[in-house]
């Protein structure tokens, strides 16, 4: 889904909104320097790993002879968002030609970094401090239940168990694109419904996006708060840090961090730390991979019953948006796509390509089918003309009936409406599903 | 020319795996070109490459094997770490300096050891054929890991010339490479072209380099060497002119351009031995008859 990697690359976006000055102090910090390489795309990465030991300006000219035709829309690609960061400045001379050169205390970072190597942030506490140090595998059950705890709450308060130390207003900030508010009480919308699709990677940075251009009117400095952020997925996951480092501004924003599972903080006799998990290292891997994916399974039979495999209770709110969840079991949820649950998906303006992504491969075709057919009943577009009889083969009516009204009703509805809304392949959809 | 399809990977995630030639012979001042780059010369310049490709994305891994004289062995995996078990999205860099020199110094005590009695003429021609075997070996189980992994691809950097008796152990590792789409590139940094290398690169798909200057060697490596799979459908990388796709002969283990090849076995021989040993082989594979076994030895 192209539109979700717009989503979420928009903090990188973010970053080269900043004025040049403020991303110039940025770019001191090392830890920057080697969040905004990763996040580029591999052909800039090259480009800016080339140009590290030169210190002449490259010719516009001389870069482009690095790449094949067919390449060449990567190339700009490559070129506008090195250009977009001040990673590469332009510079044209007298004889109108233009040239490049890296931003000199990006260059100065990286070469650092080249000949010592990585470094931390901040050292570790010493273990003998540090007591009670959770394991990788209960950190990373703490980070899914906050995280999981966090969105629910975002989709439907009432049926959050416990909810975040997040004041309301925050919570509307974070709600907003994502929810609209309707006469029954707030519902999701199709922007909403894409980002619960979308896997954890994305949905924290987009959360932190709001998060970070909320701050101002907090009276935080973005840049600030954009620099903790990188240089806190550069810690190691697992390791104590203390809590003491940081500064008061940093020290406000972990507690928010907490909320959302990126931190797990405890207390000491005398001091207080917090230990990265999961999702704040992978805070900087890049935005196609797919590891942080859950896995679970749902099965979808011919006759539109539903068996998902999972305990999340996120999941149960994700699939209740367009099935209608009949028992749910301590590992499994059985549910039924029916009609009125359809409705209430295409209200809310779920298309059928969206339902059918959460669904596994091999039913796709038919969950498709059967949405496109009833989609094309209802002539999209988000109109509430509902003509409801063709989910009627949902239900066990007697067939011959419903098809003779239904081919009937359409008749009707074609002479009303006029030639040119009908889709044509939707007279062929009049036939029941077997 | 087997062309690199990259399999179901949209990541520029990479696993690179340096054969590092330490061959004494090589580095102890009787070959001219590499009088220019002393061997801590030549390690400061890897060294910064293998941090570059560490920088890149953090999930690449490196690892180092080094090619002896008469043993290889790896010298440094990017992805263990000593103390704890850590995981590879760890975000921590280690100390890639002190590891790699530790084991590279008792590599090479151990790779003399092995030396003491012999003292082969001239530069003799370090293990290369190892070495690709034992990269080989820890793609394979890299491949085994899981369905997510990063992209493998072996880089030479070999100075020491080609020894025709390993001709075909290499030509079975390259093959055993194209065959797992793993490219190998090469970058010489000896006096003459390998025509092992060559051939290497241009079947498994990857890039053959000698640098002209060898001071500027970590400018050639992060320009030509460091780019993912993926990203070099688009770049204009260096081809070589030619590539000598001589053979050596099986018995003497010297590189013809002319010979006989036995049409069961495809083994390569030149023109004295080729009766003898053709018949030994029908012997073998159970054809032909045999009327007088004195007639043999004729």
């Amino acid at each position: 889904m192209p539109q979700v990697k717009i989503i979420a690359k928009n903090f990188m976006d973010m970053v080269a909104a900043l004025p040049a000055m403020k991303l110039d102090k940025l770019y001191d910090n090392t830890f920057i320097c080697e969040a905004v390489l990763r996040s580029l795309p591999p052909l800039a990465k090259k480009y800016a790993l080339q140009m590290l030991y030169i210190d002449v300006p490259v010719p516009v000219k001389s870069m482009e002879e690095w790449v094949l035709p067919d390449g060449f829309s990567k190339h700009r690609v490559a070129i506008d968002r090195l250009i977009q960061l001040r990673v590469f400045i332009e510079n044209t001379d007298r004889k109108r030609e233009t040239s490049y050169l890296l931003h000199p205390k990006f260059k100065s970072n990286l070469q650092k970094y080249l000949v010592y190597g990585g470094v931390l942030p901040r050292e570790p506490m010493p273990s003998n401090i540090t007591v009670r140090l959770p394991t990788l595998e209960e950190l990373d059950a703490y980070a899914l239940e906050q995280w999981e705890c966090f969105l629910l709450q975002l989709i439907s308060s009432s049926h959050a168990e416990r909810l975040t130390n997040f004041s309301p207003s925050m919570m509307k900030v974070f709600q907003r694109g994502l929810l609209s508010q309707r006469e029954k009480g707030p519902r999701l919308t199709e922007s909403g419904f894409q980002f619960l699709l979308m896997d954890t990677n994305a949905q924290l940075w987009y959360i932190i996006r709001e998060y970070i251009s909320n701050s101002e009117d907090r009276g935080l400095d973005p840049a600030d708060l954009i620099s903790f952020l990188l240089e806190l997925s550069f810690h190691a996951t697992g390791e104590a840090y203390n809590i003491n480092t940081l500064t008061e501004i940093q020290r406000s924003i972990i507690k928010d961090l907490a909320d959302l599972g990126v931190v797990k903080l405890q207390q000491g006799r005398k001091e207080s730390w917090f230990i990265p998990t999961k999702l704040a290292t992978n805070l900087s891997v890049s935005l196609s991979d797919s590891s942080s994916r859950k896995q679970g399974l749902v099965v979808v039979e011919t006759n539109f019953r539903m068996y998902a495999y999972s305990s999340s209770k996120l999941h149960c709110e994700i699939l209740r948006l367009f099935s209608r969840v009949e028992y749910q079991l301590p590992n499994l949820i059985v549910g039924a796509i029916t009609k009125e649950s359809l409705y209430n998906a295409f209200e809310n303006g779920i298309t059928a390509e969206q339902a059918s992504i959460n669904m596994p491969l091999a039913l796709e075709s038919l969950l498709l089918f059967f949405f496109q057919s009833c989609r094309n009943i209802f002539f999209t577009s988000r109109s509430n003309i509902l003509i409801g009889l063709k989910s009627s083969l949902v239900v066990g009516v007697p067939r011959f009936w419903m098809v003779w009204c239904l081919n009937f009703l359409y008749f009707l509805v074609y002479g009303f409406m006029g030639f040119t809304h009908l889709p044509q392949e939707g007279i062929g959809m009049i036939a029941p599903v077997n | 020319m087997a062309s690199i399809t990259s399999k179901l990977y949209s990541d520029d995630v990479s696993l690179l795996v340096v054969l590092l030639d330490t061959n004494p012979f090589l580095w102890s001042g009787e070959n001219t070109t590499t009088n220019s780059l002393s061997f801590p010369k030549f390690l400061t310049h890897v060294f910064s490459f293998l941090n570059s490709i560490l920088l890149l994305n953090q999930l690449n891994q490196v690892v180092v094997i080094a090619t002896g004289l008469n043993s290889c062995d790896y010298i440094y995996d990017s992805s263990s770490s000593p103390t704890t078990v850590e995981s590879l999205e760890n975000g921590r860099m280690p100390a890639l300096c002190s590891k790699l020199l530790q084991n590279l110094e008792e590599f090479l005590a151990r790779d003399q050891e092995l030396n003491k009695d012999e003292s082969p003429p001239g530069i003799a021609s370090s293990l290369l054929s190892g070495s690709l075997s034992l990269a080989l070996c820890y793609i394979q189980k890299v491949f085994r890991s899981g369905p997510l992994h990063p992209q493998p691809r072996i880089l030479c950097l070999q100075g020491s010339s080609d020894g025709p008796e390993q001709y075909v152990a290499i030509m079975n590792a390259i093959f055993s490479a194209q065959r797992s789409m793993v490219p190998i590139d090469a970058c010489v940094i000896g006096a003459q072209h390998s025509a092992f290398l060559q051939q290497a690169s241009y079947i498994t798909g990857g890039v053959y380099l000698k640098p002209p200057q060898l001071d500027g060697l970590f400018q050639y490596l992060s320009t030509v060497f460091s780019t993912d799979l993926q990203s070099r459908s688009f770049l204009q990388l260096p081809k070589p002119v030619g590539v000598d796709f001589r053979a050596s002969c099986f018995c003497h283990k010297k590189t013809i351009d002319m010979g006989y090849i036995c049409s069961v076995c495809l083994s390569i021989f030149c023109l004295s031995l080729v009766r003898l040993t053709l018949v030994l082989l029908q012997l073998q594979t159970g054809r032909g008859r045999l009327q007088n076994p004195s007639s043999i030895l004729d």
